[in-house]
């Protein structure tokens, strides 16, 4: 899933501040399961703002509102009319949410809400930590399961690098090396031997050195 | 803050224990202030984030659960 923070309260009140119809967008996808922009974060921060504006008169009217996902039109579209009356949106999900809900109603300004960090995954309640980079080119074959472009601090295809102590980062102590889990995974799997395989420098061009990337299915278009 | 500063507190309450108590506090004629109020939850486990925020949000000055 798509990992995000929510912006600081000192932020979201700047940037809503010149505005008075205040319309709030929570996505129910991505962002509900990280609980940084789903249908409660939206009631969290709604009640906050509205705390705000009775204690500093901001004159504020807020509308809340969750859709199932911010990234796909079939799901913003039915939106229009809340969108006409608003005179600012705030977006509750990932930056693909923001920037779509801008290309399905041009004529609005929509403001993040979020601080869209990482693909990542849950690893205990309350904590979330990155597995993908969206690299584009997928090595997971390679490394066992243990992805050396997102979990490394330095990207290495070929590790570990002199910076490993005791299985952690020299970037941070909280973080694990991931070549020292890459081995031990070649070591617990009897695949040892991998760790000899030299693993060819690649062209970055599918990761986003090549500009913002775009994925047709010829058959599928229509 | 002025020394008649009676705050206003809204307790959310579990329906088998904290609210008991209230009830029985009642059947005992003891004194609590008119100032607490109390909502009654089937269990507190229900009091949610949204509630203790929409307490503040009209007005409570402190808001407890209890249960």
């Amino acid at each position: 899933m798509i990992v995000a923070d929510r912006k600081p309260i000192e932020d979201i009140k700047e940037m809503l501040t010149p505005y008075k119809k205040i319309l709030m967008v929570g996505c129910g996808t991505c962002v509900s399961v990280c609980m940084a922009g789903g249908e409660k974060e939206v009631g969290v921060l709604a009640s906050e703002l509205r705390m705000i504006d009775k204690m500093e008169n901001k004159n504020w009217e807020i509308t809340e509102t969750t859709i199932q996902r911010q990234c796909e039109r079939e799901y913003i579209e039915p939106l229009e009319e809340k969108f006409k009356e608003a005179d600012i949106v705030l977006s509750m999900a990932c930056g693909v949410g923001v920037q779509y809900m801008v290309e399905v109603f041009p004529e609005k300004i929509v403001l993040p809400a979020l601080n869209t960090t990482f693909y990542g995954t849950t690893v205990s309640e309350g904590e979330w930590e990155e597995r993908c980079a969206g690299c584009g080119e997928c090595v997971l074959h390679l490394t066992l399961g243990v992805c050396p472009v997102a979990r490394c601090s330095k990207g290495l295809y070929n590790g570990p690098c002199g910076g490993t102590d005791m299985g952690k980062c020299e970037v941070s102590k909280e973080l694990d090396c991931a070549w020292y889990l890459i081995h031990n995974r070649m070591k617990d799997l009897g695949k040892i031997e991998m760790m000899g395989t030299f693993i060819k420098p690649r062209s970055w061009k599918q990761s986003l050195n090549g500009g913002p990337r775009k994925r047709v299915r010829e058959d599928l278009k229509k | 803050m002025s020394n008649d500063f009676d705050p206003k507190i809204v307790a959310f309450c579990c329906k088998y224990c904290a609210y008991t108590a209230a009830d029985l506090a009642g059947s005992m004629r003891l004194d609590y202030p008119p100032t607490v109020r109390i909502v009654q939850l089937l269990c507190s486990g229900r009091a949610d984030v949204l509630h203790l925020l929409k307490a503040f949000e009209n007005g409570a000055d402190a808001v407890f659960v209890a249960g």
